[in-house]
This record gives structure tokens, sequence and C-alpha cells, in this order.
């Protein structure tokens, strides 16, 4: 091959963001377009840096804005190339026109999200506000707790995406700054085995393929719009789920490291239990460990796939418990949330539904304390304790001023 | 869990000198975790940089840290920001100054009754590795107070990490971490 | 295309030109190439026109200024000579007549049911300059 191949530690300190950019060069992704963005800069810049040391066989195509660098892409992987960017919040945004073609047109592009707030009042830290904004988009959506996640999860979404009973696209997401730019230790793959997990790219439906010319992005109209978009979601509720679990067991064999659609923990027994994404999760993990020293049963749901959501998984992961706080890290502007959403539809049609309260949380970089969850798993407690629910179902933590609650 | 909160300035090399830090520390089997908060804050502009060491994998992520150690790598820092702020009865300061213990207690009150611990790691840098970047000379006054390695250990694993630098530099560098380590007090 | 279901047809917003294998595309004429019937050469707009162009050859000069303009490639031309009107794919538009440059013009719009006998039996001569 005519690059080179990097030596690394079996335990490097990374953070997210570099975690990331070396998945990318694993993979050998042949073209990067792309608009950086804070916090998600070093993952291109990254990439880019591999690509002029000589360490990946590719092309770095520097665009004008986020909405060019996604175009780039869908070129890019219409054309037959293994393609992924990254971006974050007001970048993001402005790549939605695309993301949906990019879906539509079935390209699998893997998109880095490192997520922060949405303007205005402008931010660069992190919440869900652009991973929620993504979520009708036709992709798949992984979400990592910490930088071992967004190094494993690049991985396992090339595996997914091109498959070709799947060609969708995935973002990978990763908490802004709390996920980014916090150095831990990851165990790393070598090169030789991170790229034979995801393989030589097999290409369908390639532009460059000039035997069997095709036509990418075709208007269909009413005749065949409703079809395409069926097809689309037929796929990503019953095609995507089982090839993730796949691709999940697969890595756990090569590298020791088990993923679930859903991330249990401490769930068998728990009587309270705490849904949340990114971070988060790692934190109430902790939390509610020291919850159990102090004799309330609590336990941490973990979502792992954010689309397509794993609603059956969710509600057997749930099943018993008799207190659920579902936490959003995105101001549902009117709405109680969509976790709290998701959640109350998976549990609406079930023999025991739960206690279901929703908070709001860490909106723009605000921390999560462990304070606060332990504040919160006893207010659960609470209401298991009155057998009803005794504050209102939508809760802010963390925010200055009077107590905001409503419904 | 050992826990460490850096008070620097954008660019004076906080963020390298706590991912710095964790990489070493990882290289003896610990768990570590290294953050900052900058926002898009200027070069020179007050900031904090956090590392977490604990013998499990950590899974805490919360900002909000009552740290065993506080270091101080620019002089200005103690008198415009709070640098005691969530600290523990024990906490320890390693705080970069001119002046001697009893002199910067009297220009900061709030130091009274603290294990304070100071090192000139500007003046270190400037006159060894020719910048005032402190980061690293601050690292060989931590292992003088903390204890937690072998000097010499320390500085071995320091070449490793900045071994993409010129060697003029790296030597620089090790000279800074030993002066820190010795001129500590 | 047939209203097939939506589990029927290939993965994409994407259409085949071709059904099978292609190739030597380049050299193949448009006429002999297999298209599949998902490509729109296969479907004719005849039926649109309401005034057809005529090709006269006699005062053709092959400048190729129709097969230039022409907005849907319905200009037949082979070896850099004008042949003729593709007469599936012309809608009537006479952005062809309207750019010939000779004088007489070589192409003309007549009735869509001129025959082309009659319609050359009533080409003008060439218009002297004053």
């Amino acid at each position: 091959m005519a690059f080179d191949k990097m030596e690394l530690k079996d335990i490097e300190v990374w953070d997210g963001n570099f975690a990331a950019a070396q998945a990318l060069r694993q993979s050998q992704i042949d073209v990067v377009a792309a608009y950086p963005i804070t916090p998600s800069t070093p993952i291109v810049e990254g990439y880019a840096k591999f690509l002029a040391d000589g360490y990946i066989e590719g092309e770095f195509v520097m665009v004008e804005s986020e909405h060019a660098a996604m175009s780039g892409c869908v070129g890019a992987s219409a054309a037959g190339g293994r393609v992924a960017t990254a971006t974050s919040s007001q970048g993001f945004a402005l790549m939605i026109e695309v993301l949906y073609q990019a879906s539509g047109m079935r390209l699998p592009i893997i998109l880095n999200v490192v997520n922060r707030a949405l303007a205005a009042p402008l931010n660069v830290n992190g919440d869900h506000a652009d991973m929620y904004l993504g979520r009708d988009s036709g992709w798949i959506q992984l979400g990592a707790y910490c930088p071992q996640d967004a190094y494993d999860l690049n991985f396992i979404a090339f595996k997914v995406a091109e498959d070709h009973d799947v060609r969708l696209p995935c973002m990978v997401h990763q908490d802004g700054f709390m996920t980014s730019h916090t150095a831990q230790g990851v165990h790393t793959l070598t090169d030789d085995v991170a790229y034979s997990f995801v393989g030589d790219f097999k290409p369908m439906n390639d532009m460059l393929d000039f035997e069997h010319p095709v036509t990418h992005g075709v208007q269909t109209e009413e005749d065949w719009h409703f079809e395409h978009k069926a097809r689309q979601h037929n796929d990503l509720m019953t095609k995507v789920l089982p090839k993730i679990q796949a691709a999940f067991d697969s890595f756990e064999k090569l590298s020791g490291r088990k993923y679930n659609l859903v991330e249990s923990y401490d769930m068998a027994d728990a009587d309270v239990c705490v849904v949340c994404m990114g971070s988060s999760v790692e934190t109430a993990r902790e939390v509610a460990t020291e919850m159990r020293a102090k004799g309330i049963k609590a336990g941490v749901v973990g979502i792992r796939v954010i689309r397509p959501f794993p609603f059956m998984e969710i509600a057997e992961a749930l099943k018993g418990v008799k207190a659920i706080a579902a936490l959003d890290r995105s101001s549902p502007n009117g709405a109680p949330g969509m976790l709290f959403n998701e959640i109350a539809g998976a549990l609406y049609n079930t023999a025991d539904r739960a206690m279901l309260c929703g908070y709001i949380y860490g909106l723009g970089g605000r921390d999560l304390t462990k304070k606060h969850l332990a504040n919160l798993y006893t207010e659960l407690q609470a209401n298991v304790d009155a057998g009803k629910i005794t504050t209102q179902l939508q809760q802010f933590i963390g925010v200055r001023g009077p107590k905001l609650a409503f419904l | 869990m050992l826990e460490i909160r850096w008070h620097s300035r954008a660019g004076q090399g906080a963020v390298t000198g706590a991912k710095g830090l964790a990489d070493v520390i990882s290289t003896t089997g610990k768990h570590v975790q290294a953050f900052a908060f900058y926002g898009s804050a200027k070069r020179g502009a007050a900031m904090t940089a956090y590392n977490r060491v604990a013998d499990k994998v950590i899974m805490n992520h919360e900002k909000y840290m009552e740290p065993d150690f506080v270091f101080v790598i620019d002089p200005a820092l103690v008198y415009t920001t709070d640098v005691t702020i969530h600290a523990k009865p024990n906490t320890k300061y390693i705080i970069t100054t001119h002046l001697t213990k009893q002199e910067l207690i009297a220009s900061q009150p709030k130091l009274e009754g603290k294990e304070i611990y100071t090192v000139d790691c500007i003046k270190i840098a400037q006159e060894t590795i020719g910048r005032p970047i402190p980061n690293t000379p601050m690292l060989g006054a931590f292992m003088k107070i903390s204890g937690m390695y072998d000097i010499e250990f320390f500085k071995d694993s320091m070449v490793r990490i900045l071994g993409k630098l010129p060697q003029k530099i790296i030597d620089a560098n090790m000279i800074a971490i030993q002066r820190a380590y010795d001129e500590v007090k | 295309m047939a209203n097939i279901g939506w589990d029927e047809f290939e993965i994409g917003a994407m259409l085949r030109t071709f059904d099978g294998k292609i190739d030597d595309i380049a050299g193949t004429l448009q006429e002999d190439r297999a298209y599949s019937p998902n490509s729109s050469f296969v479907a004719s707009v005849a039926d649109w026109r309401i005034k057809k162009p005529v090709f006269n050859k006699d005062f053709c000069i092959d400048c190729q200024f129709c097969w230039v303009y022409c907005p849907d490639l319905s200009i037949i031309a082979r070896d850099k000579k004008m042949i003729g009107v593709d007469m599936d794919h012309c809608k009537g538009c006479g952005i062809c007549v309207e750019v010939c440059p000779t004088n007489p013009k070589s192409l003309l719009m007549f009735n869509e049911h001129t025959d082309e006998e009659t319609a050359l039996a009533q080409w003008p001569t060439k218009e002297e300059k004053e």
C-alpha cells in the first residue's frame, strides 16, 4: 500500500476528537470534504495532517460552507468512495438540507457530530440541540459517552452504513468539550486489525462504474416519493438494528469491548432509573452506584443508538422499574422533550407503566453535577414511596433563578 | 481519586501540561482524565484545566471538582481569579510567583492557612526554554511536592511526550523540570 | 415505468440508463444503444409539437449551430454533417430555425401535418440584400 502505518501504544491518552481522527485514518477514508467548526475542528484537521504526512491515501476537499462540505461528501460517495466529515452546531444546521439528500440517496457517509448548542445566544459549548435537529433526517445516529466510544463507534459506523443491506449514512455523536476535548485512556486497535474490521469499501451503484451508468438524485414527484421514503423507513425499522447488533458482536470478539443498542447499568432490580445520552450516562452510573450504597436501588439506561430508536429494547430495559427520569439536553421549546416522548411511547402499551418524569439539563454546556443526579434519584425514590409523581412532569435542572417546572 | 485544577492563561500550555501529565500517569496503569474550559477565549484569557487520576475507569464527567492540588502557572491569577474556589481543607497549592511564601500570603489573604508551595515557573521557563511557557516546570514542582514518581522516570516520560519538538527545546524542558523540582519551596 | 411497490425497486434515488452491462458506449451510436425503459431516450415527446422543423440539405453548410443550440439534443449529426431531426424528442421550439445562418434557411418550421415533399416544394429562394 502507498501509505505508512502508525505504531500505537495499547493505551493512548486521546481526547474524543483525536480518537475519531485516528479511526478515520485507520479506516482509510477516500474523501473528506470539510468546513471546520468548533468543537469538531480537530477531527478533520487530524485527517488532513495524517493525509499530508502520508498515512492515508485520500483527498481533503476544502469548501466554502458546511452545506458545500456535505454536498462534496454526497458527490464523492455517489462516485464510489469511502467518505466522512465532521461538524457541530451551526455548521450542522447548515448541513441539514443535504443530510436529507444523503440519506434519501442511500449514501453511506459517516458524519462525526461533536454536539454543541445552537445559537442564539452564541455558545461553543456542548448540548444536544444539533443532535436533536438531525433526528428525522433518515441517518443512523450512534452516541458516544467517552473518547473510547468515539473511537470504536466510528468503526462500527462504517461497518453498518456501508453494508449493502443498509446503505444509509451514519452520525457518530460525542459531547462537545466534555468528550471531544477530554483526554482519557483509549484502548487502540492496530492499523491492520482496525482496517480488517471495517474492510475494503464495496461500492454500490457508483457513478465511476462506466459499464453501468446511473443517474443519482432523480426527481420523482408524487409518483415515487412515498415509495422511496417508505423503503428507507422500512430499512431503518427492520434492517439497521440487527446489523448494528451484529457489528457490536463482531467488534466485541475483536476488541473485548461490548456495546449494546441500549446500555443498561444496574437495571436488573432497579426501582428508580435515569435515561440519558452522552457523557452524562457515565456520570449517572457513578452516582447510581453511590445511591445504592445509600439504599436506593438506582439504575441507568444509556441510549447508544438514537436513530433508529430502539423502541422495543427500551421498553424491555425499563421493565419493572417504578420511577424513571428522562433527561433531555436540548430545549424542547414548547414540548416535553424528545427522550420523554419516545420513552412514554415505548412504555404506553406495556403492562407496567412506570412513573415517568422529564428533566431538561445541561443547555449550552451547563455542568450536570453528581449532586444534581443524587437529588434527582432521591426525588424519584420519593415518587416511589408516595406511589405517585410528587413533582411536575417537566423540570429544569441547574438553571439559575426561580425553579422552573411545567405540566 | 486524585484531582488537580490548573489556573492558567490561554497559550501558557495548561492543556498540553494536563494532557502530558495524564499521558505519563497512564503508562503506569492508572486511569486518567484531562480536560479544560476555554470556550472561544483569546490568548491571554484566564482559563482552567483539570486532571483526574484513579485506579478504576473514570466515569465522572462533571466539571465540578474539589481539587487535591491547585496549580497556578501565571503569577497574576491569584489576584484576578479565585484559585481557592471549591477547595478542600487539605488542598495543596503550587503557585508560580517571584514572591516568597510570606509575601504571597500577605498580598492575597485568601491563601492564609492553606498548604502553599511556591516556585517561579515563569522565570525558570524564560531562562531555560527562552519563552514564558510555565507548564513543564510546574510538573517538575508537582513531582517534588507529591512524590508521585521518581524525577528521572518523569523526565524520561516527558522526553517521549515532547518527542516531536526539536532536541534543543526538549533538553531545555528537562532542565526546566529539574530546576522547578529543585527550587519549589 | 410501471407503478411497482416500495419493495420492488433498487434503493437510492437512482435510475439506470441501461439494464445490463455496457461497453464502448462512446463508440456506439445513440440509436444502437440498448437504453433501459428508465432512460428518457426511449420516451417520445413528439405529441407536444404543434409545428415541426423541416431540414433542407440543399442549403445546409454544416455549421452545427442547430446541433449546439437544440435544447433537446434532437439534431442528428454524423461525422460533423447534419443529417436530420430526431422527431421523437423534438418539441418544436424553433430554436434551430432561429439560429440557422444560411440564406435561405436550411431549417424552417411547418405545420405538423405538412409532409416533407410539400414543405420542400414551398422552400423560399435566396433573399437579396437591399
